[in-house]
């Protein structure tokens, strides 16, 4: 009778509260250098030497990295100091990355347990059947100091993808084609189970990716069973299969709402708009009914082809498709050929970075003429590293295209890596297609 | 508790964290400053606010403070003072937040929204859980039980500081 979401939650509700509040147990809690210290610093002026348990936590130096001005320098120093005093495993400059890229990546997150970071796209993890997800400050600081958040018990929406990806289109399409068909604000109060044939063919880093997007949609977080794909990917990184929980729905599981998508359906998407659900297909138009205020926004009409919208910048990187795979996926467009627009390509961690360069992706990049960078969050929210000019256009495959996201009065355009690096080619939103390039790969070298 | 002031009638749907406080002004390790940086991320925000001289409690549509878990939205807003947010309806970290910094979150149907936009001045019962446009009739909100206590008398992190042996006796037994 019980959703995978459900078994997680009935094993971590330590206790309930009043208003239907629940008091739920985090086996994780990553910290990153924007929205640590606030809290950190004031339980431990109240609170002293207080915190949970030290080894539960993780510290990720990510969001503006290296610093870039005295006021981040300031940030991320306080995070690494604190992480020493409180005798935290930090990950800095030179071993880290994106902390949602780390994370699996050093084996801190197992199936059938809890993580919160005070980061929107801590949903990411989810991938790995776990419960994931983004907090505040201060509710941050109250799962470092007491090991539990206050939680409401989120409703559970079935999101069964049938079929398979046609081959054209990525985890990041089907992340796109799931927030316009349940709309943006449409998963807000429900935790995604993505289920379904199409769910079960995708690798780790491609569930990472769909996850990821969760909260584009509203959504508390989204999950995916563990399974055999989990458990090698798992197997690389960690240590104590014990630990590992592969819980799965009850074949009778009881859903407060279901939708299908059909995965064989599902094309290339872009988005037009100033939120990640205002998307249309790539050879398709900006939809009759789109919203003035972001046509305003982003200087569109209805009826505007896709294809022709002309770019200023491309970037490649952030939590939602920066990991090896993204990469081979840009590569695979971008060999042998020149891009016509700056065009950053940032890797989601170290290990990321140091793993395409053993297979020459960085050569790829460097001779298109793209910057390749090492890993930070970058210009995906606008801090460093690519921020837009007012009235830049940039395609890019991070995860939000709001109103000045990723500079004052920018543009924001997502796609997926592979999109996002045949626009770079044509300085226009094009596809793999336009430019010749075969539609997938396997091994590229 | 009784929430008293003037509305600043933003109307809009989907007011992301991003336009209440845009991502390049989060790099302070305090809360100093946030407040001069509220809504610059908005088309037409800054303007708003200096046409709405004294407005204390925000109005806007649905899904307010959408987006990044970024607490500072909530801190930017009692920086200059907001004490309540009407909307049709928040996400879930911004709801969070507003309850763990005192900003009361009143969720009343889309149809009601703009006559608290219109409205000289609005009052919020907060322990009565209601809420009035002028001198109209006063119109009953939700609270979540627990937080509201969190408006009322702060004490959040207490708390939870208060669960922790409850916590550790859970997870010795789990």
């Amino acid at each position: 009778m019980r959703s995978l979401f459900d078994k997680i939650w009935d094993a971590h509700v330590v206790e309930e509260l009043p208003g239907g509040n629940a008091l739920v147990f985090m086996d994780r809690v990553v910290a990153h250098e924007i929205t640590t210290p606030q809290g950190a610093i004031a339980i431990e002026k109240e609170y002293g030497d207080c915190l949970y348990d030290r080894d539960r936590i993780v510290a990720v130096n990510d969001h503006v990295s290296p610093a870039k001005d005295t006021a981040t320098a300031i940030q991320a120093q306080v995070l690494r100091t604190w992480a020493k005093r409180q005798g935290i495993r930090l990950y800095d400059i030179g071993e880290g990355g994106i902390c949602h890229v780390i994370v699996p990546e050093r084996g801190y997150v197992t199936p059938g347990s809890t993580v919160c970071c005070g980061d929107s796209h801590t949903c990411t993890l989810g991938a790995f059947g776990a419960f994931a997800l983004g907090i505040g400050t201060t509710a941050q600081a109250g799962a470092m100091l007491a090991g539990c958040l206050i939680l409401q018990r989120p409703k559970v929406m079935r999101v069964e993808v049938k079929g398979e990806l046609h081959p054209s289109a990525s985890a990041k399409d089907l992340a796109l084609a799931v927030i316009a068909e349940i709309g943006f604000r449409g998963g807000t109060g429900y935790v995604l189970e993505y289920t379904g044939s199409a769910i079960d063919s995708l690798d780790m880093e491609q569930r990472m990716t769909l996850c990821n997007m969760a909260i584009e949609a509203g959504a508390t977080t989204g999950i995916i069973a563990a399974d055999g794909v989990t458990a090698a990917y798992l197997e690389k990184t960690q240590e104590a299969p014990s630990d590992w929980l592969f819980l799965r729905a009850d074949r009778d599981a009881r859903y407060a709402a279901s939708v299908t998508i059909d995965g064989n359906a599902v094309r290339p998407l872009v988005t037009w708009g100033t939120n990640p659900g205002e998307n249309a297909p790539i050879d398709g138009v900006v939809p009759v009914g789109a919203a003035a205020a972001s046509l305003d926004y982003m200087d569109l009409r209805v009826g505007d082809k896709m294809s022709e919208i002309v770019l200023d910048q491309a970037f490649i990187g952030s939590c939602t498709n920066s990991r090896i795979g993204d990469l081979r996926e840009a590569a695979r467009v971008l060999r042998g050929k020149n891009v016509v627009i700056p065009t950053i390509i940032t890797p989601g961690s170290q290990a990321v970075k140091r793993a395409a360069e053993r297979e020459g992706l960085h050569e790829i990049f460097q001779d298109a003429g793209a910057l390749w960078t090492h890993s930070s969050c970058g210009p995906c929210l606008g801090m460093s590293m690519g921020v837009l000019a007012p009235g830049m256009r940039c395609i890019s495959s991070s995860n939000r295209n709001f109103q000045g996201r990723m500079g004052d009065g920018g543009r924001v355009h997502l796609a997926s890596p592979a999109i996002v690096a045949a626009s770079a080619l044509l300085g226009r939103i094009a596809s793999p297609a336009d430019i010749g390039a075969p539609i997938r790969e396997e091994a590229l070298v | 508790m009784i929430v008293t002031g003037k509305p600043l009638p933003l109307r809009r749907a989907n007011v992301d964290t991003d336009q209440i406080i845009p991502a390049r002004y989060l790099t302070g390790i305090d809360t100093e400053g946030l407040g001069e940086h509220l809504f610059t991320g908005m088309a037409g925000g800054a303007e708003l606010l200096a046409e709405s001289p004294g407005a204390n409690i925000v109005v806007a549509g649905e899904n307010f403070g959408c987006g990044s878990s970024r607490e500072h939205a909530a801190w930017a807003l009692t920086a200059r003072g907001f004490r309540a947010v009407i909307a049709s309806s928040f996400a879930r970290i911004f709801l969070e937040n507003a309850y763990t910094n005192a900003i009361v979150p009143v969720v009343v149907p889309d149809a009601m929204i703009e006559g608290f936009a219109r409205a000289r001045s609005i009052t919020i019962d907060v322990a009565k859980q209601t809420v009035q446009a002028d001198d109209e009739a006063p119109v009953a909100f939700e609270l979540d039980e627990l937080r509201k206590q969190f408006i009322l008398g702060g004490g959040f992190l207490p708390y939870l500081a208060s669960k922790i042996d409850t916590v550790r006796a859970w997870q010795h037994a789990r």
